[in-house]
Formats: C-alpha cells, sequence, structure tokens
C-alpha cells in the first residue's frame, strides 16, 4: 500500500509537468465534446487523434487519449439529460430520468449530480486501479501462452455474450475480426496472408482505417437522410449544485453505482454499457418506488452516471495489467501503446513505471478538471449541438479520412476506411455489432501466435488449455457463457435498447 | 413481406457460408500445417469453420424469429449513401494527383453542398476555410505530412 502511494506521488510528479497537463486538458476536452457529440465516439476519436500523438513522448499521447475515453462518459449525460439522445451508449439510461427530470425544469441538478457522481466514481475507480493492477500484473507473471490464449477466448464470449440481439452473431463478427486481425505476414514464418499481392497490406489492415470506417464515416452514411432535429431542451438551465436532499437519496446510488461499475469493468469484454443498465435496474428494485424510475428520479441519473465512469476505470486494469483490451476503445489504446513501443502486458508496470502511475494521477487530475470545465461549460456544449448536422456530418467524414490516411501516409487506408465504413452500414442495417469485430481485430494476431506456441509446448495437444488451473479456470467459464443461453432465454445484452 | 424477409435471411446465410468455404480453401494453400506445428492458414482454416457453422445457427434464428429484420430500410437514403461513398473514392484516388487543399474542398462542397443542403455560397465558403484551416492543423502544426499533388498544396 505504502509502495503504491509513493509511486502515485511519483505519478503525480510527471502528470503535473506543464506538456502532460496540457495533453490531458486536450484530453478531456475533446472527450467532452465528442461526448455530446451524437455520431462520433470515444472510439473513432482515439482513433482519429492516434497519428497526430506519434511527435509527442508515449506518456503525454497515452494521458490525451485516456483523457478522451473518460471524458465521453462526461459529455455524453449531456445530451442525454437536454436532448433525451444519449452522445454516447454508455449514457443511454441517463435519458431515461434525466431527460424527465429537464423537463420538470430540473435539468441542473441532474447535469450536477451526474457531473459530481462521475468525479466520485472516477475517483473510485483509480484507488481501485492503483490497488488491483499492480496486483494483478504480478499474479499475470504467471501467465503463459495457453492462460493468454483462453483468457482471450474469454474475452471475447464475453463480448457475444452481452450482446443485444444473437449471440451467434456477436460470435461470428469476433471470428471476422480474428481473421482481419490476423492479415498480413504470418508472425511465426512471415508468409504473406490474405494479402492478394498488395505490399500495403503486408504489414496487416491497420487498426484506425477500420474504426474510422466502422464508428466514425458509417454512423454518418446510417445518419444521412434519416436524422431528424434534435429538439434541444430550450429552459434556462439554473441551479447545477444539487440540494441536499438530492444528495441523501443520491450519496447511496452513487457508492453502489461505482462499485458496481469499477468490478463489472474489470471483465474482459463487458465494457461500460451493461453495468450501466445493470446498476438502473439495481436501483429500481433497491428503491421503495420502483414505479417512479423512469419519469425523472435523481437516482435514476447518479447510479448510472456513477457506473459509467467507474467501470472505464474498470477497464483500464486488463489493458495496463494483462495487456488485455475489454473493448474497443481500449483495443485501440492497446494498438497505440504498440505503436510507441511499449510492451502492454505484466511488465508494463514494472518495464515502465513513469507511464503506468503517471497515467493514472492524470486520471485523476482529469477528473478534477472534467469537473471543473463541464458544470460552467454547459451551455458551451448545449451550443455546440446547434451546429447543422450537415456540417458535423461533413467534418466527421473528413477527420476520419484524414485519421485513416496520416498513420501510414498511404490512401489504400483510405480505401479501407470506405470499405469498412459500408461494412459497418450493412452491419447495422443487419444487426452484426461491430464491438465484437474490433475487439477481436486487435487480438487476433495475439490470439493466434497464444495458440499456436501453446500448441508447440504440448506437442499438439488442446488439452493443455485443461491441464494448467488457470487456463481451464477461464476455459470453463467461457465454456458456461456459451452454453447459458442454450438453457435460459435471458442473456444480460439482450434488454440493451437498439439506440446503443 | 415475410417472402423478402426469408430472402434477406438466406442472402446473408449463403453469403456467410461462402465467405467461410473461401476462407477455409485460401488456408488450405497457405498451409495447415500439424497440430504439434500448426501453420500459417491454421488459423484461417478453423475460423472459416467455425464461420460456417455460424452462419446456419444464425439462419435458424433469423428464420425462426417473428419481428422484421431490416429496420428503417424504407428510410434509409441509398442513392444518397451511394453518391458518398463514390465521392469518398473518388477522393482517395485524386488525393495525391491534385493535394490535399483541393481534393478537400472539393469534397467538402460536394458534402455540405448537394448532400447537406446548404446553400452553395456559404457551402463553397465552409468549405474552403475547412480545408485551408485543416491543412494548417495537421501539416503545419500536427506535422501530419498530407498530399501535395501538382498544385504544391
Amino acid at each position: 500500500m505504502l509502495e503504491s502511494l509513493t509511486s502515485l506521488a511519483y505519478g503525480f510528479n510527471i502528470a503535473l509537468q506543464p506538456q502532460n497537463l496540457l495533453y490531458c486538458f486536450i484530453g478531456v476536452t475533446m472527450g467532452t465534446l465528442v461526448g455530446v457529440l451524437p455520431g462520433i465516439g470515444p472510439t473513432a476519436t482515439i482513433a482519429l487523434l492516434l497519428p497526430a500523438t506519434f511527435k509527442l513522448n508515449p506518456i503525454a499521447a497515452i494521458i490525451m487519449l485516456s483523457g478522451i475515453c473518460y471524458g465521453a462518459m462526461y459529455g455524453g449525460s449531456t445530451t442525454s439529460i437536454l436532448l433525451n439522445i444519449p452522445g454516447e451508449a454508455s449514457s443511454v439510461v441517463t435519458c431515461l430520468d434525466g431527460y424527465q427530470m429537464a423537463r420538470k425544469g430540473r435539468a441542473g441538478p441532474a447535469l450536477g449530480i451526474s457531473a459530481f457522481g462521475s468525479f466520485i466514481a472516477g475517483t473510485v475507480s483509480i484507488f481501485g486501479l492503483i490497488l488491483l493492477a499492480p496486483t494483478l500484473a504480478d499474479f499475470a507473471l504467471k501467465f503463459g501462452p495457453p492462460e493468454y490464449f483462453a483468457l482471450m477466448v474469454m474475452g471475447l464470449t464475453v463480448v457475444a455474450y452481452l450482446a443485444r440481439k444473437s449471440m451467434a452473431k456477436a460470435l461470428m463478427m469476433a471470428i471476422v475480426g480474428i481473421v482481419l486481425g490476423c492479415v498480413g505476414l504470418d508472425p511465426i514464418t512471415a508468409t504473406p496472408r490474405f494479402t492478394f499481392g498488395m505490399l500495403d497490406l503486408a504489414d496487416g489492415i491497420g487498426i484506425a482505417p477500420v474504426v474510422m470506417g466502422l464508428f466514425g464515416i458509417a454512423e454518418v452514411l446510417e445518419n444521412l437522410g434519416v436524422l431528424t432535429k434534435a429538439e434541444i431542451f430550450a429552459g434556462k438551465i439554473k441551479g447545477l449544485f444539487p440540494d441536499r436532499e438530492d444528495w441523501r437519496r443520491s450519496v447511496a446510488p452513487i457508492a453502489r453505482g461505482s462499485l458496481l461499475g469499477f468490478f463489472l469493468g474489470l471483465l474482459p469484454g463487458v465494457g461500460a454499457i451493461v453495468p450501466q443498465f445493470l446498476s438502473y435496474a439495481l436501483e429500481k428494485k433497491l428503491s421503495n418506488n420502483p414505479e417512479r424510475f423512469g419519469s425523472g428520479e435523481i437516482e435514476g441519473v447518479a447510479a448510472p452516471e456513477a457506473c459509467n465512469n467507474a467501470a472505464v476505470g474498470g477497464t483500464f486494469i486488463p489493458l495496463l495489467s494483462l495487456g488485455i483490451p475489454s473493448n474497443a476503445m481500449t483495443a485501440i489504446l492497446l494498438g497505440a501503446l504498440m505503436i510507441y513501443g511499449l510492451t502492454p502486458g505484466p511488465l508494463l508496470i514494472k518495464n515502465s513505471p513513469d507511464l503506468f502511475w503517471g497515467v493514472i494521477a492524470s486520471m485523476y487530475i482529469g477528473n478534477i478538471m472534467l469537473l471543473i470545465l463541464n458544470l460552467p461549460l454547459i451551455p458551451m456544449w448545449v451550443s455546440v449541438l446547434k451546429i447543422p448536422y450537415s456540417y458535423l456530418s461533413s467534418f466527421i467524414i473528413l477527420f476520419c479520412l484524414i485519421g485513416a490516411y496520416s498513420l501510414n501516409n498511404s490512401t489504400t487506408d483510405i480505401y479501407v476506411a470506405v470499405i469498412f465504413s459500408l461494412v459497418g452500414l450493412l452491419m447495422k442495417k443487419f444487426e452484426f455489432e461491430p464491438a465484437p469485430l474490433v475487439l477481436a481485430f486487435v487480438l487476433g494476431p495475439l490470439l493466434e501466435t497464444a495458440l499456436r506456441r501453446s500448441l508447440i509446448l504440448s506437442d499438439g495437444s488442446f488439452l493443455i488449455f485443461l491441464q494448467r488451473p488457470i487456463s481451464a479456470a477461464f476455459i470453463l467459464f467461457s465454456v458456461v457463457v456459451l452454453v447459458a443461453p442454450l438453457f435460459s432465454k435471458l442473456r444480460l445484452g439482450s434488454g440493451l435498447s437498439e439506440e446503443d | 413481406m415475410k417472402k423478402t424477409k426469408m430472402t434477406t435471411v438466406g442472402g446473408i446465410a449463403l453469403f456467410w457460408v461462402v465467405l467461410g468455404i473461401l476462407l477455409c480453401y485460401g488456408a488450405t494453400q497457405l498451409g495447415l500445417g500439424s497440430v504439434t506445428e500448426p501453420g500459417s492458414g491454421f488459423i484461417f482454416f478453423w475460423s472459416g469453420l467455425i464461420l460456417v457453422i455460424l452462419s446456419f445457427i444464425v439462419f435458424a434464428e433469423d428464420r425462426r424469429s417473428t419481428e422484421e429484420m431490416v429496420h428503417e430500410t424504407g428510410d434509409t437514403n441509398w442513392a444518397k449513401i451511394a453518391l458518398v461513398i463514390l465521392s469518398l473514392v473518388l477522393y482517395a484516388f485524386f488525393l495525391e494527383r491534385l493535394g490535399f487543399v483541393m481534393t478537400t474542398f472539393v469534397l467538402l462542397s460536394f458534402l455540405l453542398g448537394w448532400i447537406g443542403g446548404t446553400n452553395w455560397v456559404r457551402s463553397l465558403g465552409v468549405a474552403s476555410a475547412a480545408a485551408l484551416g485543416s491543412f494548417a492543423i495537421f501539416e503545419l502544426w500536427l506535422k501530419i505530412r498530407l498530399p501535395k499533388g501538382i498544385f504544391g498544396f
């Protein structure tokens, strides 16, 4: 514990350097902006800004990119409360009671409790990160290829299990992601695989153009001609500070939401969306007046908003301590770490303590910045929403094209982004989810290498995955997750609404 | 309506089956290796096989499902989408030939004016400001190398 606190102090030393403070500020501001804007999310933004960070030192770059992750959670609630449109998928639940509060003239307390709840949850998750990540990293040193393979399989099956519609379709997307991720030179024999003679594909398909296409341009294409003008809450927003009664009702939901979000965020594959739904359901169940939920209860805003922020902190633990991303957003961060020449995994904390502790300390500073930024600047964020969608969509497309091109200075990547935008649009139409594809895309090469090494280790016996206790536990859990829907029609993700 | 849905469901399943088979075939060309020493095509072969199995499950699921599968198809403006896709392909084609500023100006004018329905004077103004502004931000400030083309910018 004392060692962690000393390390954290060292982290603050790094995070408080002027350059890092500036990039933290840029990150959280960008995060809030994309959180406010429907149509572009943190995943696409991180991919978009990735090329711009190549000239930075990796610590400043990761500080900025992490700021986008948690900043988006703050921004997402603004549109949910004022427009009934979730700026982010992880703010869907906030619409239910947040918008009703706004309609009753209580937009201020809704926005206020959402910002304070997010801040408290962010703090809780950062302390959880400090305590758990180093311990988990030490434990993960025992992991060999079979354990990593089993862990990645577990992550992908959990993602499929949490799919909103069909689990089989989500698994399909995971398989497609693995295949796409493995295109390029074979990591062991250097044989070109499915490159069709194109040199640009020898290094594989880039994560940035895939994400730009699937999450950025596809979203714009989907909204072409079908987007109706959103009705912005017109009333004056007053009383941003919740009163004593609001606090009394919100303290316990914020605490529960923070813990639930953090621990669920830890699980590979869970991300920030599902915990928010569970947190809302939990509060409704615990409430003496569950029938009032959906009509403007402050608990219905406080708990899910705390939960989605805490979950982001939780998702950083498997990323930083195991090198395993748990959702599309952290998958891009993993890609970024690799591009900066860092090796994500259990040794990251030991080999790059300045990065690990610097980023954690910056998250705390970023949360304070967000609290200060969000409340007074809400009118500015609202005015951003008044920009005509034709402008926003054109700029989103332009930034996606620049982001795709600039990673390798290759127009092939623009073609890839355009192809994936069409693929993404068709996936939306036919109800295939993009998140398992992106996660598997990043995990694909790691998964393949772990599988092949495991089989070489075991002399071709698949039993190796069951003979080692940790990998056996992961595989068993995956089998349970795969088989469970056969016995029960209920799946966690199946109740999620269409908008997210 | 039901017949249309069945055709769509069948078409999607067929697409995945064909893709899975092609993957398996491609994998065999790469070499599957052995279980003791998996080859370059090993992961692709198993992925292709699982894809085929899953496509049958998805087909069965979708066939059973009573809801209409393709939501909002009526609302989707496919003509506009096709035009945007075409404009992006042309953007990629001309980007290194005509340079970033010129190509971006044309693309944005098209997206704002034609697709977005903004009046032409405003579209041209915003497009030129955005093309020059983004060049300044990305090329001059962030030092990202953008193509200059025949005009040198």
